[in-house]
């Protein structure tokens, strides 16, 4: 593992992680375009049909001048309503544009940096990890979290504030027992055709789960109950053949009933309301292809892996690594390993330690007769700093002195 | 290079056509509107018939081109974000793969990611979004079992033991719950506000705060090796020696060459023992103070990044006796997470191609290169077995200073002696001592 190759970037798979973040305006405008689009289409097409009726009526003498300004105004009222909608959409736009703008520009910066000794690699490499946290928070539903540090990192183009913010408002509704906005979500522009492309069961799952309330209500008249199944679960039968069957067996078992068939307890369960919120959050990350976990997870459990050693989690009474205690001094170590560090230790327990095909020790090793080995330099180092007399070194740890002639040469080889 | 394309043409995207442009088609179809309008309505008035089919046949064609131009707009608005889209995907084309989300091993540890979270804004010194974050994400943690009146006891009683030994300050893991609201109220939010406070003062290049701190801290830091405080307080008397012309303080008798001295006289007594060389250089600069930079002294008395360098050691130590690593240890691990994920992409997509399954074994399967900096233990990897050594399977010396993984040579031994695999010496197991690297 030489240093300079190890330190060296590779930019595209660097950016491995960053790419999600690329992505997402530019599926937002994609959606936008598109609901934009439907909108426009719609009210062309009424005004171009409705003016060459009124024309054709007019020129034939059926239509009454009155009748013919009305319809008319009730033109120009769609194209004013037509403006404010697209209006609205042309903003949106322009934000997005100017989010892709920041973030490319942002990864863009990565590209001026040849390896990560570079000074820049390392404020760029924060911004990152602060983008990793915002998404972390706002995927947990931490948003004010979320938007108190985008504030304060002034990184709030680089982050998806508003669309998360959305999410976790639908799916906080579904916890809280509502399917009305996740359903509204679902029919919203031409999310519908979407999710039908990428055979999503989301809307069915919903609708089955206001059949189940409504079934459970037992004041709910049946004929309604039939309807709403009639409407809205019979035409997937083929598709949700299991579900159809479940739901017209639970006219036959009401709540009360249910209880010692498994099968259709399990249906009045609260927890078919957690199931539901996962389901439509991971419907709504895979409809703008959002990665399925968050990314500092993806960064997590890659970097523990590569920092952890077999001495980050050693048992061993006499270990180099053991918890810092009083008495052992590391302060000649560059620093605290972040992995036996508190904040990631436990987290650490978990995963494998990193593979390593090559020895990585202090230069020109010394023995001292407790059994533990440092390097030359800095036990020389620490004896100048301890204030010891001459040929005389100090455990960096243990603290034992001992006279150099004692120490023994290690060859690692 | 496709970097760069992505680039360009993004520009073409932003700067060419836009939805704003279509809004603009439309105000003119209004227009058309209710210029007819105003016209059917004057003819009405005038009771003339004829104007009104007259002026909405005319209007037919110009209505129409607009909305066709419209949907050309439309047209042109798609084509530049299918462009763009393209050219993101030849951007990365080259990356290895996709992320591997099929196994999220962090999933389970939501409370262990907070904490490390909270403590990274405290670290940070975010304390505004700390508290935030505490205070939303704390509903989910109640769960956990430690209620919050059993934490207090034991918070109040390190707090306290802190301010008798300052020993005890050290936070084990013990002391940070996984319940989030004892974050709040406890000890590390208190020390991170002082380290704050005195690291803006150490930028302010006013050393005190941090001088009474390691005064206060000296056994400790002593037992650590380090020599902070005499660090702090020789940049103190050079601070002083250059005067009012450089440090801006009042120029009083304490201040200025006068001032070091005078320093020097009341503080510098305890450090003699151990650092009687560094005093008596810096008192004999004194003899030079008219011309230092002609002077042998003058290296010791550039302090251009003396201020950085107390300031960083100082951040390294105030971490250390809080048994914390000096970086964000969620920083250092998720720069090495993007370093060592292109490894690990590789390998997942084939050990997917290949069908073999991605093994939580204890080691990993492949090499994730970090750069020096990042590497923080000793690694040994038996030269024999081309293993790490691990607490089951130490690294032993032999009397020639030759070191092997202990099974490495049980298996090279026959019966008890054994012929080093390195040199020509031989010798008994007994003598190989394990050996602490």
């Amino acid at each position: 593992m030489g240093d300079t190759a190890a330190s060296k970037l590779d930019h595209e798979n660097h950016l491995l992680l960053d790419q999600p973040l690329l992505r997402l305006p530019t599926e937002l405008l994609r959606k936008n375009f598109r609901s934009a689009h439907f909108e426009l289409e719609k009210d062309a097409t009424y005004v171009k049909n409705a003016l060459k009726e009124t024309a054709t009526s007019s020129v034939n003498g059926r239509t009454a001048q009155a009748d013919v300004l009305r319809s008319l105004d009730s033109m120009i009222a769609r194209m004013r309503g037509v403006k404010r909608k697209l209006t609205a959409f042309a903003e949106e736009e322009e934000k997005l544009h100017r989010h892709e703008q920041a973030r490319v520009g942002h990864l863009g910066e990565l590209y001026a940096m040849h390896t990560v000794d570079d000074v820049k690699y390392e404020g760029w490499s924060r911004v990152r990890l602060d983008r990793l946290l915002v998404d972390y928070l706002l995927r947990r539903g931490y948003n004010e979290s979320a938007r108190a540090l985008a504030r304060e990192k002034g990184i709030e183009p680089l982050v998806d504030l508003d669309t998360f913010d959305q999410m976790s408002r639908i799916r906080k509704s579904i916890l809280n027992r509502s399917v009305a906005e996740a359903l509204a979500w679902c029919a919203a522009g031409d999310t519908k055709k979407e999710l039908r492309k990428m055979d999503s069961n989301l809307e069915f799952m919903l609708r089955f789960q206001q059949y189940i309330e409504l079934v459970r209500d037992r004041a709910t008249k049946p004929e309604d109950v039939l309807a709403h199944a009639r409407r809205f679960l019979f035409p997937y039968r083929d598709t949700y053949h299991r579900e159809v069957l479940q739901a017209c067996g639970m006219l036959a078992l009401p709540p009360g009933l249910s209880e010692e068939v498994d099968s259709y307890s399990d249906l009045y369960s609260p927890a078919r309301w957690e199931m539901l919120a996962d389901l439509f959050t991971s419907t709504h990350n895979a409809l703008l292809s959002l990665p399925p976990v968050p990314l500092l997870h993806v960064a997590l459990s890659s970097g523990l892996s590569a920092l952890k050693t077999p001495a980050c989690h050693s048992t061993h009474p006499a270990s180099a690594a053991g918890p810092p205690s009083h008495s052992t001094s590391l302060s000649l170590a560059s620093s605290v390993c972040p992995i036996c560090s508190t904040e990631l230790n436990e987290l650490a327990r978990g995963v494998p330690y990193a593979f390593h095909s090559k020895s990585h020790v202090e230069p020109d090793l010394l023995l001292l007769p407790n059994g533990r080995a440092y390097g030359r330099a800095r036990l020389e180092e620490y004896a100048r700093k301890a204030g010891l007399l001459d040929g005389q070194v100090k455990d960096l740890r243990t603290g034992e002195v001992y006279s150099a002639q004692r120490l023994k040469k290690v060859y690692i080889t | 290079m496709a970097y760069l394309q992505l680039q360009r043409d993004l520009q073409k995207l932003t700067g060419s056509a836009k939805l704003a442009d279509a809004v603009e088609d439309v105000d003119e179809i209004i227009e058309l509107l209710t210029a007819a309008r105003d016209k059917i309505a004057k003819a009405q008035e005038a009771g003339d018939t004829h104007t009104m089919s007259l002026t909405l046949t005319k209007l037919q064609n110009p209505v129409k081109e607009q909305l066709d131009g419209l949907n050309t707009n439309l047209r042109h608005v798609y084509k530049a974000q299918n462009e763009f889209n393209k050219s993101l995907k030849t951007a990365f084309s080259k990356a290895n793969g996709s992320l591997p989300t099929d196994l999220d091993p962090m999933a389970s540890h939501t409370a262990l990611i907070n904490r490390a979270i909270a403590m990274h804004l405290l670290r940070e010194g975010q304390f505004g979004v700390a508290s935030t974050f505490i205070n939303e994400a704390q509903p989910q943690s109640q769960t956990a079992p430690t209620p919050h009146t059993q934490q207090s006891p034991s918070i109040l009683q390190s707090h306290m033991a802190s301010s008798d030994y300052p020993t005890d300050t050290l936070i084990t893991d013990a002391d940070i719950p996984s319940d989030l609201t004892a974050l709040q109220s406890q000890a590390l939010q208190s020390s991170f506000a002082d380290m704050y406070s005195i690291l803006s003062a150490l930028k302010a290049h006013n050393l005190l705060p941090a001088i009474n701190w390691a005064r206060e801290n000296c056994i400790e830091l002593e037992a650590r090796g380090s020599n902070l405080e005499f660090e702090l307080c020789k940049l103190q008397f050079i601070w002083l020696f250059k005067g009012p012309t450089v440090n801006g303080l009042p120029d009083t008798l304490d201040n200025g060459v006068q001032g070091a001295l005078q320093y020097a006289r009341s503080n510098f007594g305890r450090f003699q023992q151990r650092h009687l060389r560094e005093i008596q250089q810096l008192s004999g600069a004194m003899v030079y103070s008219q011309a230092l930079e002609y002077s042998p002294y003058n290296a010791i008395f550039d302090i251009s990044a003396a201020f950085e360098e107390v300031a960083s050691s100082f951040t390294r130590e105030f971490c250390s006796l809080l048994g914390l690593s000096a970086e964000s240890p969620l920083y250092v691990a998720a720069t090495a997470g993007a370093l060592a994920l292109p490894q690990l992409v590789k390998y997942t997509s084939m050990a997917k191609a290949k069908g073999t399954e991605w093994t939580t074994a204890q080691e990993l399967a492949f090499e994730t290169p970090l750069p020096r900096s990042m590497l923080y233990h000793s690694i040994f990897v038996c030269p024999v077995s081309k293993e790490q050594t691990t607490d089951e399977n130490p690294p032993v010396i032999l009397p020639c200073g030759h070191v092997l993984a202990r099974e490495s040579l049980q298996r090279l031994a026959k019966g008890t002696r054994y012929k080093c695999p390195y040199c020509p010496s031989e010798g008994v197991i007994r003598d190989a001592k394990e050996i602490i690297l």
